[in-house]
């Protein structure tokens, strides 16, 4: 575990000369521990490591709370439908149809436009086995890809980056915003959280010494080149609950200090289209689609949009989020459609379960299962997946569902990502064929 | 498991320890103090404090204050006015939590009671309850002041109050349950959050115990009302016992359980000692709970255990946002953001108080810190001890942050992009809408004598930053900043330092 690595490639190098640096006591211990095992890794990780502008792009969207499944994609064919939901029914007459049995909420027209251009596919009936009504307990399964009884600590685009980036940039994985999903959880390298702005330094006209104990103190070295696919960030030691607050505290300064550098830089030279609107969806939608364009080597990004939870008086709310939605995801269709990058993403968008068939007395819905999925990108095969669940046959109330998620996931990892989907989500799933 | 500690390690550094957990860090004479008078007495007086003085009220402490802009609302004939008459209710509401919010953060700077809000602190977590959806001032500050009344008490009466608390029936929509269609959502997070955890009950006895807690509402004084006839009378197979429980019932056969007291002293152990606690430790933590659930012995216990002084416990917590705010300004005394800023704040360090992300509150541990997180710490620690920029008399805002912050319910979580989207608001304001706050006040940091020797001045901010013995390299590499610099050292030199010593990973634990 402690040889010495050979001087063979550049990050080899870049490795070896931050642990030249660990004579001094400022280099945190994680990195001399997990150093010599990173570098075995590495050399033995034949997988393509992106520093060019053409890998694929994953944008996971996380749809907060429970999405109302019925009220988005509605079966308006069945009456079952509007029989379960008398009061907060989208009307048969305003639904966009997209196969005569079910269809868009109106709200989602620019969605359905996407649709028709042949840049959306939509999986129906998404869920898994024994499902799991709780917000929180389920929001884990979906992240984790685990079964319904089984707890996993790491996430499954995490487990991505553990098989497949080894040696990566911390920026691999990239949140916008101050919390990391525990999609991103790995055990080596977990991505980074960024509001813009922020920068790591001593932060005065700095003298010079400060800022060098600044960076001591923090475990952070000099030596990343900034230019170079790799960093010293790359050196992420495992995750929770391996490393001490204080080790951990050191790593996260490093991450951080890489991914600013990079992050201003592309903020820097690149300027937000004015074409998003301005929701919080859309000001995050903007900022990834900068951040693509201005080839930071991210391979996933996440981000999310909440107030999916219609418990009460869900109908001004529901329509209001999935338009917010609908129109955040055009904009970025057609930004990403101008720079010419829109064939290299493909987004995923998904909430932890559907709600139940029957509205609630309160004019809401409460917690269900299963619910559609919606992917888009220039790359995507369009089209309807999976089977609408059946509105008559019900487990007590609720959708059985037609598709695992698993399934969706295997596709994207498989197919989208190029990684061994039956490694990282523990056996096979049958995939789709909507990339 | 759980023996006392014994005399002789009851050190300074222990004293500290205590100080930090229990609280939010003391004053080196305080913390002489306590070391000795030993640690049963400072135990003690932590959870016997002497009488804390109501401070002044917030000016919500008084209910159905908005019941006249919402009749104009509601009044208004043109949709100009209806929207005027709206932003002003909007405006006058956020301007309510925003003070309130500084208000709970004054009275944890100046309290001579700290394990009680620390207390109050961990209920809002776990009871956890966001202004988002509740929107009432009036409602989020008393229940403030239920938590803070029952925190040191019983923990049956406290989550009986919590059932009953408006603020709690309005996020978890008991107040809109229908004898017909009873709501879950209280019912569910009752049990997976607030006293069993996942895994203990089965959907059917969600079911049943959403029955048992109908009839409760909310009157117009924003109080709590239990209406006969919205209630559901008939017999409830809920834990497979049958009868015509009320939810006060419900809460007593959830409270027999044993793995309700485990589940609390459990969450309670890592809040105030270290993640993953050997299961003998909290076996035995939670069958003393069990007993009568009480919670002083229970934290008696905790505090004065070999484990919660023992080496896997020091430096093991990060603090959160609200402990790295205080803890600063109680010990540094640096001078925290009011108003709005303050807000802001604590949104970009990932806590604000009266809104958590959702009803299962902070996750806290290492989830306080991020990337985002680390970067922001450091830069307000600057600004902290140079005195920060505040929001002086906010001009009409356009888009006020609690409604546009991220949404209005209690499970989703928070919108990262609400935290961009607050510092974009609060960038577009200009400079003369801002104030400077004063700087650090280093006099009662160091004297004029050890600003001669940087040894002197170093050891002396140390012992407040950290608390503890100094760290020998750690203190070496913040010397040798120090001996850098001209003598006798200038109020800044002496502030350099501060800021140094907060941006150090080992500020950020406890």
């Amino acid at each position: 575990m402690s040889q010495e690595p050979d001087l063979l490639t550049r990050r080899h190098f870049l490795r070896t000369s931050i642990l030249g640096a660990a004579l001094s006591w400022t280099v945190p211990l994680f990195v001399e521990r997990t150093f010599s095992l990173l570098n075995a890794e590495a050399a033995e990780t034949a997988t393509q490591i992106a520093t060019g502008k053409d890998h694929p792009i994953l944008l996971v969207l996380q749809l907060a709370g429970g999405n109302d499944g019925l009220n988005a994609l509605v079966p308006f064919a069945d009456d079952l439908y509007y029989r379960a939901r008398p009061t907060i029914n989208i009307p048969r007459d305003t639904v966009l149809s997209l196969d005569g049995y079910v269809g868009f909420n109106p709200r989602m027209a620019p969605l359905k436009n996407l649709f028709d251009q042949g840049k959306l596919a939509v999986i129906q009936g998404v869920g898994y086995p024994n499902p799991n009504r709780s917000h929180f307990r389920s929001t884990e399964i979906w992240q984790t890809a685990s079964d319904a009884d089984k707890y996993v600590k790491t996430g499954w685009i995490g487990r991505y980056f553990d098989n497949c980036c080894a040696g990566e940039d911390p920026t691999v994985g990239v949140t916008i915003g101050s919390q990391l999903p525990q999609t991103f959880t790995a055990e080596k390298n977990t991505g980074i959280a960024m509001t813009p702005g922020g920068r790591l330094g001593f932060g005065k006209e700095a003298d010079a010494s400060e800022q060098q104990v600044f960076n001591e103190l923090n475990g952070i070295t000099q030596d990343h080149d900034l230019t170079s696919g790799s960093s010293i960030g790359s050196l992420n030691g495992p995750s929770e609950p391996t490393l001490s607050a204080v080790e951990y505290l050191q790593r996260t300064a490093l991450d951080a200090q890489v991914g600013t550098d990079k992050i201003e830089a592309i903020l820097k030279r690149t300027k937000p289209e004015a074409a998003y609107p301005k929701t919080p969806l859309g000001n995050e939608l903007s900022l990834i689609a900068r951040l693509i364009s201005g080839g930071l080597p991210t391979r996933v990004y996440y981000a999310s949009q909440g107030g999916y939870d219609t418990h009460n008086a869900q109908e001004n709310s529901h329509n209001n989020l999935l338009g917010q939605l609908a129109d955040a995801l055009a904009a970025f269709s057609n930004d990403l459609t101008s720079k010419g990058i829109w064939d290299r993403v493909l987004v995923v968008s998904f909430s932890e379960f559907g709600r139940r068939v029957a509205e609630n007395a309160s004019k809401g819905t409460d917690h269900g299962t299963a619910a559609p999925m919606f992917i888009c990108g220039g790359n995507v095969k369009p089209g309807l997946y999976g089977n609408h669940p059946s509105l008559s046959q019900l487990d007590q109330g609720d959708l059985i569902h037609t598709v695992d998620f698993r399934s969706v996931y295997a596709t994207v990892l498989n197919r989208w990502m190029k990684a061994p989907a039956s490694k990282i989500l523990g056996r096979d799933f049958s995939a789709l064929s909507f990339v | 498991m759980l023996s006392q500690l014994s005399k002789e390690k009851w050190t300074y550094d222990a004293a500290a320890h205590l100080a930090a957990r229990s609280g939010f860090g003391e004053s080196p004479s305080q913390l002489e103090q306590w070391t000795k008078q030993g640690m049963e007495a400072t135990i003690q007086e932590l959870l016997h404090p002497a009488n804390d003085d109501t401070p002044t009220l917030p000016t919500c402490a008084a209910p159905n204050q908005f019941a006249e802009l919402r009749e104009r609302v509601k009044e208004a004939t043109s949709p100009d006015d209806k929207k005027q008459a709206r932003r002003t209710l909007r405006q006058t509401t956020n301007e309510q939590l925003y003070e309130l919010i500084n208000w709970w953060t004054q009275r944890m700077l100046t309290t001579p009671a700290p394990l009680v809000e620390k207390m109050t602190l961990f209920w809002h977590g776990h009871f956890a309850t966001s202004g988002l959806k509740v929107r009432s001032p009036y409602k989020l500050w008393q229940q403030n002041e239920t938590l803070r009344r029952h925190a040191l008490g019983n923990f049956a009466i406290l989550t009986k109050a919590v059932s009953r608390d408006p603020a709690m029936m309005v996020y978890l929509d008991l107040a809109t349950s229908h004898l017909e269609h009873p709501n879950e959502n209280f019912a569910r997070e009752l049990m997976e959050l607030f006293t069993l955890g996942e895994g203990n009950y089965s959907e059917a006895d969600i079911k049943e115990a959403a029955r048992a807690f109908t009839g409760y509402r909310i009157d117009r004084f924003e109080q709590f009302r239990f209406i006969k006839n919205q209630a559901d009378g008939g017999n409830k197979t809920f834990l497979q016992q049958t009868g015509n429980w009320n939810g006060d019932q419900i809460i007593d056969i959830i409270l027999k359980q044993p793995a309700a007291a485990k589940f609390i002293s459990t969450k309670l152990w890592k809040f105030f000692a270290y993640e993953g606690p050997e299961s003998q430790l909290i076996d035995k933590l939670a069958e003393l709970f069990l007993q009568n659930y009480e919670i002083r012995p229970l934290l008696e216990t905790i505090f004065s255990s070999e484990e919660f002084y023992s080496q896997r416990a020091r430096d093991a917590i990060v603090k959160s946002p609200v402990q790295y705010a205080v803890e600063s300004g109680r010990t540094l005394g640096v001078n925290l953001p009011t108003g709005r800023t303050l807000f802001v704040v604590y949104q970009r360090m990932g806590q604000v108080p009266f809104f958590p992300p959702n009803v299962k509150g902070w996750d806290g541990g290492k989830s306080w810190i991020n990337t985002a997180t680390l970067t922001f710490r450091y830069q307000l620690a600057r600004q902290l001890v140079l005195g920060i920029r505040v929001l002086n008399n906010p001009p009409s805002l356009k888009a006020p942050q609690v409604s546009s912050l991220a949404q209005a319910s209690p499970s989703a979580q928070a919108s990262p992009s609400a935290q961009a989207s607050a510092a974009a608001q609060t960038g577009s304001l200009t400079a003369q809408n801002f104030v400077r706050l004063p700087a650090l006040p280093v006099e009662q940091l160091v004297t004029a004598e050890e600003r001669k020797d940087p040894e002197a001045a170093v050891r002396k901010i140390y012992a407040r930053a950290f608390q503890t013995a100094p760290d020998p390299q750690l203190f070496d590499r913040i010397l040798a900043v120090a001996k850098l610099k001209p003598l006798p050292l200038a109020d800044d030199a002496i502030r350099d330092l501060v800021a140094l010593m907060m941006m150090t990973p080992n500020y950020q634990v406890c």
